[in-house]
């Protein structure tokens, strides 16, 4: 246990280290967050839209940024031709969670800079930002488990392309749905009765979150090896 | 001139029985058809209901078309599995074949629901979609089996495209329990047997089920002749490419 929690640190401190180093999927990812949300700010026309349709323009541009900038996780490691001395150094199941790890925590960082603009940009009140940390938090944790093993599948591919959100959108859609409920709970119920009225989307959310990634710990090993 | 077999395999009751399976099939679908359509009379002539009116006969081909594609998504899930475990190429023809006629099951499916609703729930508008959450559900079974070809097309070497798209495969059938179960229960829905609806069994006549029973049989049975024929001409055509050339 003590080697796997250390071979999972050396991965996700490896891609920490890398991604410090150039800044480059962090810094990609906040232009282009920035840029769609000012494309859809300006296409909604700020102040008459309803709260639901928010929170799914939210959720939009949170599925297009993480299909963009999680998709290279495992792409770099063929690039640079290094998956193979991870192969001999690391187990598959130390791999996929520091990866996972890393994804999160990328994906976190961006959302976190991509709600803040969203709420002002589009000048919506949050009645409960507690559940709105909540929602956002679990909602990427369910997003980048279900990328990282579809990552680690388009590395093997010949021919990647927009291969990714292809794959990820439909799988994504229970996920996706039950946000965008919590979120417009958030953004609308009352203080007293958001938490029960948002209880079973976040059910939902932890359901498909645990069997995501409980699968692709299972699976990840046939994808990662030869 | 018949060519010598190099490889001879053990034939199952299947393959030995194959005519007589696939004209048992044709006969019971015959009989299905002849009751889903016979009018007049006394025979069959099914409860007239207003709105719906005939448009229940819809019935023994719409809701055997979900039955299907739900069977095949089963199978070709097992299949994918099996392929992982073995590395089998056969587990992998099997998983897409299924795949396919899941695919033609589930769009079919999604044709007579949509025509049915546009007549039905819908009469007086213009609306032939809406997101219902038995429709979305079949909508995202298709786009992921979609996505499953892609990802074959994307994929060169054989062994290694079964090994990923059986992973895919069968990632996308762990989130199904979501799309049939937990999704449902989130929206509003006009099907039997949603919130505020009456259940399948409540509203049906005896006399429908009659029908209905073996038209899921005799559509499960189709379904599953397309898939053998598919795994058949696939497996010879792998025999073929692995016969190797020999001058006559």
């Amino acid at each position: 246990m003590k080697h796997w929690l250390r071979g999972t640190w050396a991965v996700l401190r490896k891609d920490l280290r890398l991604e410090l180093r150039s800044r480059y999927v962090l810094n990609a990812l906040l232009v282009f967050v920035l840029s769609a949300l000012l494309v859809v700010a300006l296409a909604a026309g700020a102040d008459s839209v309803d709260t639901r349709i928010q929170a799914g323009l939210l959720w939009i541009v949170i599925l297009f940024t993480a299909s963009l900038g999680l998709g290279r996780a495992f792409v770099v490691e063929e690039e640079c031709n290094t998956a193979l001395l991870l192969r001999l150094h690391t187990t598959g199941s130390m791999v996929y969670t520091g990866k996972l790890a890393y994804s999160f925590l990328s994906v976190l960082t961006v959302n976190g800079v991509l709600v803040m603009a969203f709420l002002v940009l589009l000048s919506v009140e949050v009645a409960h930002a507690g559940l709105l940390v909540v929602t956002l938090a679990l909602g990427t944790l369910g997003l980048s488990g279900a990328t990282t093993l579809l990552a680690a599948i388009i590395a093997r591919t010949a021919r990647s392309g927009p291969l990714l959100p292809m794959l990820l959108f439909p799988l994504l859609m229970p996920l996706l749905l039950a946000a965008v409920e919590a979120t417009h709970l958030s953004l609308t119920g009352s203080v007293a009765g958001a938490w029960n009225a948002a209880a079973s989307a976040l059910a939902a959310m932890t359901g498909f979150t645990g069997v995501v990634i409980s699968a692709s710990v299972l699976l990840f090993d046939h994808v990662w090896h030869d | 001139m018949t060519l010598p077999r190099e490889h001879p395999v053990a034939r199952s009751f299947i393959d030995t029985h194959y005519r007589q399976i696939r004209l048992l099939i044709v006969l019971w679908m015959t009989a299905v058809l002849l009751g889903a359509f016979s009018f007049g009379g006394h025979w069959l002539n099914i409860p007239r209901i207003s709105i719906l009116e005939h448009t229940a006969r819809n019935l023994y081909f719409h809701v055997p078309m979900w039955f299907t594609m739900m069977a095949l998504t089963v199978v070709s899930a097992w299949h994918s599995m099996r392929c992982l475990r073995s590395g089998d190429a056969v587990r992998d023809i099997r998983a897409r074949s299924a795949a396919q006629v899941a695919v033609v099951f589930g769009l079919l499916g999604l044709l007579t629901g949509s025509v049915w609703a546009h007549y039905t729930w819908y009469e007086g508008t213009s609306i032939w979609w809406n997101f219902d959450p038995k429709q979305t559900m079949a909508t995202v079974q298709v786009l992921i089996y979609g996505a499953y070809f892609a990802l074959r097309s994307a994929l060169d070497d054989s062994a290694k495209r079964a090994r990923i798209s059986a992973v895919y495969n069968v990632f996308a059938f762990a989130t199904v329990p979501f799309l049939l179960y937990v999704l449902p229960r989130q929206m509003e829905s006009l099907h039997p047997g949603a919130e505020g609806n009456p259940a399948f069994s409540e509203i049906t006549h005896p006399l429908m089920r009659l029908v209905f029973y073996p038209a899921v049989i005799g559509f499960i049975g189709v379904g599953w002749l397309l898939y053998h024929q598919r795994v058949r001409a696939r497996k010879l055509e792998q025999q073929l490419e692995n016969r190797q050339y020999t001058p006559l």
